[in-house]
Formats: structure tokens, C-alpha cells, sequence
């Protein structure tokens, strides 16, 4: 089993400090998750061209891919990373982006483009689950040539037929966890369990939410016995209603987008919504952060590749997603981003090395199975019912 | 010089307009048109970009009505800001421009250097200094003035971050380069002179300044006023980062209805909106300062 080098100290992901979400606004699973990943609509809804891809085309120049930043694992010190390792075993000329901030505003940038019919500069871009969603329902995707990517056998059987693409041909995953609540035990004094305790009057001025919708009223709407696998808005009026009360009462801090992570760090932040890869990393360099699943469920989200239609290097995005896909390169990106990889058999690996066999043990990288009973992946929502959910949470957060 | 002005005739004159109307037209004038027909139509489709021009003037009172409050609230902080720098920058415009001498232009430059950072930068600068454990807390604390603040409004819970105050200090943080400048030019043709003739006439401190160099000083202060209220309104990287969730200004509103949103036809009325209100306070408001009427050479 070949050992591979760890960054000489933890990734750390904070300096980007963007209001935009950087990692992970997604839902979905990626993991083990019985029965949580189950198609929840109807067939595919996607209008992309051919089921083995009719549109784009072979094309000249690098392959070009766009990531969150930090999202994967990378070259360092003379240590090859992802990128460089997937170059030097095929040949193929990569040119990697980290230049997805945040979906919506990456939404904006791409709308005129595929709506207009051109093709854009990205092969491959990963995004989060339900901007995945809306972009297959606009048919502005290509379906993926999964009959390249053998290695998508080494995906968790509960990955199959996720929410958000049922037909299965548009997206993959690449990255899943879990949004659940954050807190400091010197700030709280105490273990947090519940929702609840996000709004206990001791806490006041010192909690944070996020400001990504789904995430925030998720919760809150999991706290409210509701489910979110099938959300609608009258089913989301008592979250709504209890968020508004709280940032009346001045219990809401702020709304924040990936930087409650130096709110939590800074001590500005008791406690917070927050997204499990974060605090794993955080916790490695502040040991009095912890990370809870409320008792009532938290959130399972998932960031998956796609490919826009158009995409002109269709062979080589295959070639990276089968080289993504291979066990021990999967074992790489889980190491240096602690978020859930979907891949099977990574646990198995990390274990092996001494040097990573502490995260193997960490169940916000491997959640156990009580954790997994509690957690759910927020429904696709109508464009109709997201315009509501967006407006009103709009006039919570401020905006 | 009068008859080489003479010779240059007209199409010199145009020449020289020329980049700045070209620039101007073509990416401010015709852009900002192209916002009246937008803001009044109607997209095809939740995410589409082809519009349906009805003379839909729902928009603007649907942006009204929803946004009206957040729209006085973005005048009436952007005011304090402007109110704060101001009470900053006419002191120091003075000191400057009357005591500078041959420190003057190093002194203008210090103003001007901490804008050579990106202001998301200087913002997260800002975060850090007024954080719960942050120096600038830990010296109210150790002088014992967290209660007197907290009556005075000043601190909520005992912290400045995620506050109105901290959002007035942080945009009038930002608009002291603006008025300073154009003040301190401004200041500069005035001149020591007027000052000590003032002296000679007996007037004080208090009269000299009333009289003589705020009534001088009108020109750059309209001047500065516009440059850092116009901006303070719209600002969207402070309230965000430095204010709660009850502190965020009408650019944050657009920024939503832009980016997350997708409501064109509804974010273009709300700009013409905040674009008319603010074209009204520069033409009304500040035109008695604007004209240039200094009795100097």
C-alpha cells in the first residue's frame, strides 16, 4: 500500500475570505447513506443532447477544470498533487481553475453564455447539487460519458440515483458533508445537542447562521419534524418565522457565508450552522471546536461534477474522473479536504498509513451509522417554490 | 495664452471631449438607459434572460414597498458616515493645508496610503481590531468603558462587531480619503494669507473659520461630499462584514436580487430608483457648495 505524503501541517481552508461559500453549499450524499440519496422526482428532467453525448465535440488546448478552492489535493513541495499526478499517468495537459466562489454569482457569470447557446471555456466545473439541478432542468449540460469512467464502480452503492439527477447521466459526485451545528465548548460552556440550544438566550449575539438558504431553513425545518426530502414553502413557515424572531431578538450575530470559520476561530461565534469538512480541519488546530448533528437531523449535501453543454474535451474529462475515482487517489483529496469522498474503500487506506490513520476514525469524513440515520438531503424544489424560499430567506439574512 | 485659446476653434474642443464623452456614453450613459426599458419588463422565464417589455409598473412600486425601508435606512447610515468622516477630514484638510508647509505633500500621501490595500482586505483588517477579543475592546475594557457605551448605543452585548456603529465607522473609515483631498486642494487656494488677514481684523479662531474658510472651502467640500456619500450608500462589502444581520444596506438588497435571485426586471427599477434619489441629492442638495466662486486667481 503506497504511502502518500500529508501537507506538514493541516490544510487550513480559511484565507479566501469571501462572503460566497467556497466548498460546499451542496446537499446530497455521498456516502453510505441508505436510502437517502433516492430519486425524488420523476425520470429524468434533463434536455442535454444524446444519452452518450451528442453534443461538444474532441477539442485542441488543455482540459479545462474548475473547483472550489482548496478542494483538492495539492502540489506541494516537490510532492505531486491530483492534478499533476492525472498529467504525468495520461499525458493529458490540465488547466485547473479554483474559481468557483460561489454558485449563484457563478450561476450569473455562465447564464448569458448557455443561454445563448455558446459553449463555455470550462470541460468540467463542480458544483453544488441543486445548481446542478436547475442547470440540467434548463438542458445546459451534456450527459457525462460514464462509459469511460470504469472506476465509477468504486462509488458508493448509495450514490445511485441522487435526488437532484435521477436519470443519473448528468453529474457525479465529488465531494459530500454534512451541515450540522458548530460551537466552542469554552464560549458555550457546555455540550450543544439540539437546534435548540442555537437559541438559548446565554448564547445571544454570539450565534451565527449561514447564508446559504437550504442549509439554515433545512435545519430549522428538520428541528420542526418537517421533512425536508420533499420541502415546501408552507411546510417551511414555522423555520421561517422562528429565523425572523431571532434575528429580531438580536440572538443572530450574523449570516455568514465560509467565514464563520474565523468567527468560530476568533471567538466572535459561540456557536454556529456550519459544514463538517470545515470543522474537521479546524478542529485539528482548535480542540475546543466541536461538531454535532442535531438529534433532530442535519444535512447531507454533495458537490458533483458536471459538464456544460458544448464541452469540447468529453475523452479527457472522462480520463479525470475515472483518475479521481481510483481508490487511492480518492484517499489523497479526502486527506487534504476532509470532506466525505464518494468512493469506496478510502477509509480502508487512510487507516493503513499512520499519518492519516486518525481521520480514518473521524465520523465527519466516515459518519457511523447512528449519524447517518440523522441525516437528510434537502428536495429539489420548483423554480417557483425556490423564488419564494430565496425571497423571503433574502429578507431575513438582510439582503 | 487668451489668443492661442482663440486659435484652437472647435474641433480641438471636441478632441479633447472626445475620450471623456465616449467613455462616459458608452459605458455609463447607454448601460443606464438600457435599465429603464429593462426595469419595466417582464423576464420569459424564472431563469431566463430574455425579457418581455409590458410597461410592467408594478416593478417599481413592488421594489418600493419592499425595499423603501432599507432604501431611507441606506440614506440616513450613509449619512452618518459621511457625517462622521467629515467631522475627520475637515480638521485634518486644515491642519494640512495651513500647518502641512513643506510636509504637505507627504501628508496628503498617508492619507491616501491605506487605500492601496483592496478594501476587502482593509474590511477584514477592521474585523480583526473590533472582534469580541480584539484590542480595541480590550482597551474599553481595561478603561472601563463598556457599560457607558453600551448606554450611549454604541456597543450591543458588549461587542462592536456585527453592529450599526461598527458599520458607520467602517464606512466613514472609508470616505475620509474623499473628502480630504478635494478639502485639502480646496484649502490650499485659500491660503494662509486670508487667514492672517482675518488676524489683523481681529477675528478669533472660531470667526475666521466661519467666515472665512468654511464659506471658501464650500466648492471641495461639495465636491467631497458627493464622491463619499454617493458610494456609502451603495456599499456592499462593509455592512456585509462588519454589520449584523440588521445592518445591511440597499447594495446588499441588489446584490440578492441580482445574484441569488435573478430578478432583473426588479433589481434594474430598484436601480433606478436609488440612482434618481441620489442624482437628487448631488443636484439639490449639494449644488449651493458646487459652484466655484472663490474670489481668487
Amino acid at each position: 500500500m503506497p504511502r502518500f505524503p500529508l501537507p506538514p501541517e493541516p490544510p487550513r481552508r480559511l484565507p479566501r475570505r469571501t462572503v460566497l461559500r467556497r466548498l460546499a453549499l451542496s446537499a446530497g450524499g455521498a456516502l453510505a447513506l441508505p436510502g437517502l440519496l433516492a430519486c425524488g422526482r420523476d425520470g429524468g428532467r434533463g434536455r442535454g443532447s444524446g444519452a452518450t453525448g451528442g453534443g461538444g465535440g474532441e477539442g485542441k488546448g488543455p482540459l479545462v477544470i474548475s473547483n472550489w478552492p482548496l478542494y483538492i489535493d495539492p502540489s506541494r513541495e516537490g510532492v505531486p498533487g491530483s492534478v499533476e499526478r492525472f498529467e504525468r499517468a495520461t499525458g493529458i495537459a490540465v488547466r485547473y481553475s479554483e474559481d468557483q466562489n460561489d454558485a449563484a454569482a457563478f450561476f450569473a457569470k455562465i447564464q448569458p453564455e448557455l443561454e445563448a447557446g455558446r459553449t463555455l471555456p470550462q470541460d468540467l466545473f463542480v458544483t453544488t447539487y441543486w445548481m446542478a439541478q436547475r442547470l440540467i432542468d434548463l438542458g445546459w449540460l451534456e450527459p457525462l460519458p460514464l462509459a469511460e469512467v470504469p472506476n465509477r464502480r468504486h462509488l458508493n452503492a448509495e450514490l445511485r440515483k441522487p435526488s437532484w439527477d435521477p436519470s443519473e447521466r448528468f453529474s457525479l459526485p465529488w465531494q459530500s458533508g454534512i451541515s450540522g451545528i458548530a460551537y466552542n465548548l469554552e464560549a458555550t460552556g457546555r455540550e450543544l445537542q439540539d437546534v435548540d440550544d442555537l437559541f438559548d438566550p446565554k448564547l445571544r449575539g454570539r450565534v451565527g447562521f449561514l447564508t446559504e438558504m437550504r442549509d439554515s431553513i433545512g435545519l430549522l425545518m428538520l428541528a420542526d419534524g418537517q421533512d425536508i426530502r420533499r420541502p415546501t414553502y408552507g411546510a417551511a413557515e414555522g423555520a421561517f418565522r422562528r429565523l425572523e424572531q431571532a434575528k429580531a431578538d438580536g440572538q443572530i450575530r450574523a449570516f455568514t457565508g465560509n467565514d464563520y470559520q474565523d468567527d468560530l476561530l476568533s471567538g466572535n461565534f459561540a456557536a454556529c450552522v456550519a459544514w463538517s469538512g470545515d470543522v474537521a480541519q479546524l478542529a485539528l488546530e482548535q480542540p475546543k471546536l466541536r461538531f454535532v448533528v442535531p438529534r433532530s437531523g442535519g444535512l447531507l449535501w454533495a458537490d458533483v461534477m458536471v459538464m456544460p453543454r458544448g464541452a469540447r474535451h468529453r475523452r479527457e474529462a472522462a480520463a479525470w474522473m475515472n483518475f479521481v475515482y481510483d481508490p487511492p487517489e480518492a484517499a489523497r483529496i479526502a486527506a487534504a479536504v476532509h470532506y466525505i469522498s464518494p468512493v469506496q474503500g478510502v477509509q480502508t487506506i487512510l487507516a493503513a498509513d499512520p499519518a492519516t490513520a486518525r481521520l480514518s476514525a473521524s465520523p465527519l469524513l466516515f459518519p457511523d451509522a447512528a449519524m447517518r440515520e440523522r441525516l437528510q438531503v434537502f428536495g429539489p424544489l420548483s423554480a417557483g417554490e425556490e423564488a419564494r424560499f430565496d425571497e423571503r430567506f433574502a429578507t431575513i439574512v438582510g439582503a | 495664452m487668451s489668443g492661442s485659446r482663440r486659435s484652437w476653434g472647435p474641433e480641438v474642443s471636441w478632441l479633447l471631449l472626445a475620450p471623456g464623452l465616449a467613455w462616459l456614453l458608452g459605458l455609463f450613459v447607454l448601460p443606464l438607459l438600457g435599465l429603464l426599458p429593462l426595469s419595466l419588463a417582464e423576464p420569459l422565464g424564472r431563469f431566463s434572460l430574455r425579457f418581455r417589455f409590458t410597461g410592467r409598473i408594478d416593478n417599481y412600486s413592488e421594489v418600493l414597498q419592499h425595499y423603501g425601508p432599507l432604501l431611507l435606512r441606506s440614506l440616513l447610515v450613509a449619512g452618518l458616515a459621511t457625517a462622521l468622516a467629515l467631522l475627520i477630514s475637515y480638521p485634518l484638510a486644515c491642519f494640512i493645508a495651513f500647518r502641512g508647509g513643506r510636509w504637505r505633500p507627504l501628508l496628503t500621501g498617508l492619507v491616501v496610503i491605506p487605500f492601496f490595500t483592496a478594501s476587502l482586505v482593509r474590511m477584514i483588517g477592521w474585523t480583526t481590531l473590533l472582534a469580541d477579543r480584539g484590542p480595541l475592546l480590550g482597551l474599553l475594557r481595561g478603561l472601563g468603558l463598556v457599560m457607558p457605551l453600551e448606554v450611549l448605543g454604541l456597543l450591543h452585548d458588549g461587542r462592536l462587531l456585527n453592529t450599526t456603529p461598527a458599520v458607520v465607522g467602517g464606512l466613514a473609515y472609508n470616505a475620509v480619503p474623499f473628502l480630504v483631498l478635494p478639502l485639502v486642494v480646496t484649502l490650499q487656494r485659500v491660503g494662509v494669507s486670508l487667514l492672517e488677514a482675518a488676524a489683523d481684523l481681529q477675528a478669533g479662531p472660531w470667526i475666521t473659520l466661519r467666515r472665512v474658510i468654511w464659506p471658501l472651502s464650500k466648492p471641495g467640500l461639495a465636491a467631497g461630499l458627493t464622491l463619499s456619500l454617493v458610494p456609502t450608500v451603495g456599499d456592499v462589502i462593509n455592512p456585509q462584514m462588519l454589520g449584523g444581520p440588521n445592518d445591511r444596506l440597499i447594495g446588499n438588497a441588489l446584490q440578492n436580487l441580482v445574484l441569488v435571485q435573478r430578478q432583473l426586471p426588479r433589481s434594474a427599477a430598484l436601480t433606478v430608483v436609488l440612482m434618481a434619489l441620489l442624482a437628487l441629492l448631488v443636484l439639490f442638495g449639494l449644488r449651493g457648495g458646487s459652484r466655484d466662486d472663490l474670489p481668487l486667481p
